[in-house]
């Protein structure tokens, strides 16, 4: 068998595994053909059957027919050749090197080669049947064909569609009648005879109950009612109950102001308003109009909280009609701190911290902290007493608690500048109320405590080193002064 | 002399300087047969393992077997290009005059093992690449040839290990071959240990000259190729080209630089040898694959995510000639196209 045979013969064995490949395929979809004449046998009659039977065969024979009639490339047989027969590209080479003009001697010695082992070879098929993805569903047309050939003809369903759009009530009650009982019984009364929810029909009676404490407008009233939940369930009660709650809700302006801190005294909300009314504005910026009002709401803590501004609220009164907008705000200032004192002295009175006069009006200058409305910042301790540690009349050995910063709505800062002398230095003060009373320690019985404790505080906290000489510089200026 | 009869007088050569080696090397039998391979090829072998596993003694044994000039350096940090290429230096003849002389360095050979040669830093280790690719070396102006056959076998460990340098891409790519030594089985180990361990030692014979050597790399390159498998070839080296559009998945994910057109070459110059070897006349695809990873492993340069995932080389030029072969149409039945 020389090289040329071999490759015809192995291209016969693609043509005809081809012509079975496709032969399947054609038979597939000419069964799918077959399968739907035959469901249109009621229309087509006798004819069906023959026209189903035309597209199976030709199918088949169509598709078998395409499968050998396509061309096979002689270099793609020769490679399946080499393939199937284990030749290692011998033939391949030989049959595409033989035909070269630039052959060199080991081409003929390729051929030779390659001939000997052809001719060694005994024929077989060796092109494997390669079945198409349709073969595996084509018993289902197949089967499809045999059924409906057997079964009558399927009448396929005449007449209108169904009419899906909206009808009108008499075309309802007209074709009723010729619905089945089933839809007799489900047939939905007539809509007169449901009885639908009205809010008109609510009852906006009010309970006698429920108004306890409750007038027309009070809001808070309404929201402190609980009475609903000792009662029976009464629906429309709640309806009504809601509704009314509701209705509140739209008139903003008088509900209450949920979001405001309820934890502050009024007398700190009065300094707010004061500062937001005073802050950045000269006396005759301010409006006196709320300069006023601001007056008459400070009077108004003042008879609630027992206190007497009375007369300087009458001054600022007085001030403001006669346009004196300064002298108002003196005396608002004033009747201020009136007003911080006397809830100084309610807080003392609840033994609360941070009352100022909680600690020291145990002793005899409980008298003095009272006097002059203002006098708990005038007073002054003596020497040796006070706030130092370990002194003072006070229990406690470490000494009092210091104010909690910012605790008070007066800042307290400190303030400086550089001083040039033997040392450079800085000269400190303090600002806010704090800078104008009188120091209670005394000045040279502490600074060498605070500098053994800067010290300590140096070997001990990681403070910068570049910063310790600035630290110690400060510290012997304070001794300089 | 028949074409026949040379074709059977190279296998027959082959196969006696390969059996001759293996009197002293155990195991290593394809490793053996790819250092063969890439000799008769006319390029030069890379050989990478750790140290102990027998690259510099296959190297030597290999040279006795050759009638041929053999020449070791052993690469060290402090190793210079002079050391390898030579230098002029200054004489004085029996007249008392001075003048320059060529000293050759050890370059001058037909068989140059470059042991550990990335120990060398890249500055030295490319002392090696005119002679490699051009076969010969400028020294002081003047072109001198080094000797044919000029074959480099060298050895490097892996760059994993302490005081090493890589070697550079373009030094990389004119090696024919990349062999990677591993380690011997149970077997081989045992027998590693009985001829090494005894008072007598196998001796090589010279199978092979200089000229032999030469004539057989003129009957490789007469070995015919048939298209389709020049055309897989061309295919595999472009597949390994992550900017190609049609390389497959992983070369596109892991690789920064595909092998260069050395690799298309080093493929079928190979693969003409193997051919040859196992008394074939022609190349066959299955020499394209075998000879794949050995021709490509060293030219393709993994990008960042393929060296922090450690791909394995090897795998992903499988991958690659599998993509290469579906491009081609080889692994698909033609009747069905």
């Amino acid at each position: 068998m020389s090289l040329e045979t071999l490759v015809r013969r192995i291209a016969t064995q693609v043509r005809w595994r081809r012509a079975e490949h496709y032969a399947v395929r054609g038979l597939f979809y000419g069964a799918l053909a077959g399968v739907l004449l035959l469901a249109l046998k009621f229309f087509l009659g006798p004819w069906a059957l023959t026209a189903a039977g035309i597209s199976v065969v030709v199918g088949l024979l169509a598709g078998a027919a395409w499968g050998a009639t396509k061309r096979v490339p002689l270099a793609d047989a020769a490679r399946l050749a080499d393939r199937h027969y284990g030749l290692q590209d011998r033939v391949t080479t030989a049959l595409e090197w033989s035909a070269r003009a630039d052959r060199t001697s080991m081409v003929d010695s390729l051929v030779a080669d390659a001939t000997a082992r052809v001719a060694a070879l005994a024929p077989r098929q060796v092109i494997e049947r390669q079945w198409p993805r349709e073969a595996r569903w084509l018993p289902l047309p197949l089967l499809g064909v045999l059924v409906l050939l057997v079964t009558p003809p399927i009448p396929l369903p005449s007449g209108r569609l169904l009419d899906l759009s909206p009808s009108s009530e008499s075309e309802e009650t007209r074709d009723r009648p010729e619905a089945g009982t089933l839809e007799q019984e489900k047939r939905p009364l007539p809509r007169t005879a449901v009885k639908t929810p009205s809010f008109e029909e609510r009852d906006y009676m009010q309970r006698g109950m429920t108004g306890a404490g409750a007038t027309a407008g009070d809001l808070s009233a309404v929201f402190k009612d609980t009475s609903l939940a000792n009662q029976r369930p009464d629906f429309n009660s709640f309806l009504k109950k809601g509704d009314e709650r509701l209705k509140m809700l739209e008139q903003v302006d008088r509900l209450p102001d949920l979001q405001s801190d309820f934890t502050a005294s009024q007398y700190k909300m009065v300094f707010k308003k004061s500062k937001a009314l005073t802050g950045g504005l000269r006396p005759d910026q301010i409006s006196p109009q709320k300069l006023k009002e601001l007056l008459e709401e400070m009077e108004r803590l003042g008879r609630k909280g027992g206190g007497n501004v009375g007369s300087e609220v009458s001054e600022g009164m007085e001030a403001l009609e006669y346009g004196q907008q300064d002298r108002a705000l003196d005396a608002m200032e004033k009747a201020l701190n009136k007003l911080r004192a006397m809830e100084e002295q309610q807080r003392s009175g609840k033994n609360l911290r941070g009352g100022r006069e909680s600690e020291r009006g145990r002793g005899s200058d409980r008298d003095r902290g009272r006097s002059g409305g203002g006098g708990a910042d005038d007073q002054d301790f003596g020497e040796g007493e006070g706030l130092l540690p370990g002194k003072g009349k006070s229990p406690n050995p470490k000494g009092e608690a210091s104010q909690r910063l910012r605790a008070s709505p007066y800042d307290v800062g400190v303030e400086g500048e550089s001083r040039q002398g033997r040392k450079d230095g800085y000269d400190t003060n303090m600002t806010g109320r704090s800078g104008k009373m009188p120091s209670r320690l005394g000045y040279l019985g502490v600074i060498g405590q605070y500098r053994k404790q800067m010290e300590d505080t140096l070997a001990r906290e990681q403070v910068p080193r570049d910063f310790h000489g600035q630290i110690r510089d400060y510290f012997q200026s304070l001794d300089e002064r | 002399m028949t074409q026949d009869a040379r074709v059977q007088e190279f296998v027959t050569s082959f196969n006696a300087l390969r059996s001759e080696v293996e009197k002293v090397i155990v195991g290593h039998r394809e490793i053996i047969t790819h250092v063969l391979f890439g000799m008769f090829a006319g390029g030069h072998v890379l050989l990478e393992g750790v140290p102990g596993l027998g690259k510099t003694l296959l190297i030597k044994t290999l040279a006795e077997g050759l009638e041929l000039k053999f020449s070791r350096i052993q690469f060290t940090p402090d190793l210079m290009p002079a050391d390898i290429i030579g230098t002029n230096i200054i004489v004085e003849d029996a007249e008392g005059r001075k003048h320059f002389q060529f000293q050759y360095g050890p370059i001058f050979a037909n068989i140059l093992l470059a042991d550990e040669i990335n120990r060398a830093t890249p500055k030295t280790q490319s002392a090696l690449l005119e002679g490699m690719q051009e076969g010969s070396v400028t020294v002081g102006g003047a072109s001198r040839p080094l000797p044919p056959p000029f074959f480099v076998l060298a050895t490097q460990n892996p760059i994993e290990m302490e005081g090493t340098y890589p070697l550079p891409e373009a030094q990389l790519d004119r090696f024919l071959f990349k062999l990677r030594v591993r380690y011997p089985a149970l077997e081989e180990l045992n027998a590693i240990i009985d001829r090494t361990t005894h008072a007598t030692s196998a001796s090589v014979h010279r199978v092979m000259s200089g000229p032999n050597v030469m004539s057989f790399r003129e009957l490789i390159r007469e070995v015919p190729v048939a298209t389709h498998v020049r055309d897989l070839a061309s295919m595999i080296v472009m597949a390994t080209h992550p900017e190609w559009d049609r390389s497959p998945e992983p070369a596109r994910r892991f690789v920064r630089y595909g092998a260069s057109p050395r690799g298309a070459q080093a493929l079928i110059l190979g693969a003409k040898v193997r051919a040859l070897a196992e008394g074939r006349y022609n190349v066959s695809v299955d020499d394209l694959k075998t000879l794949a990873a050995p021709a490509l492993r060293h030219r393709i340069i993994l990008n960042f995510e393929g060296e922090a995932e450690a791909v394995d080389i090897d795998a992903l030029i499988h991958d690659i000639v599998q993509s290469a072969e579906t491009l081609v149409g080889q692994a698909k039945e033609p009747f069905l196209r």
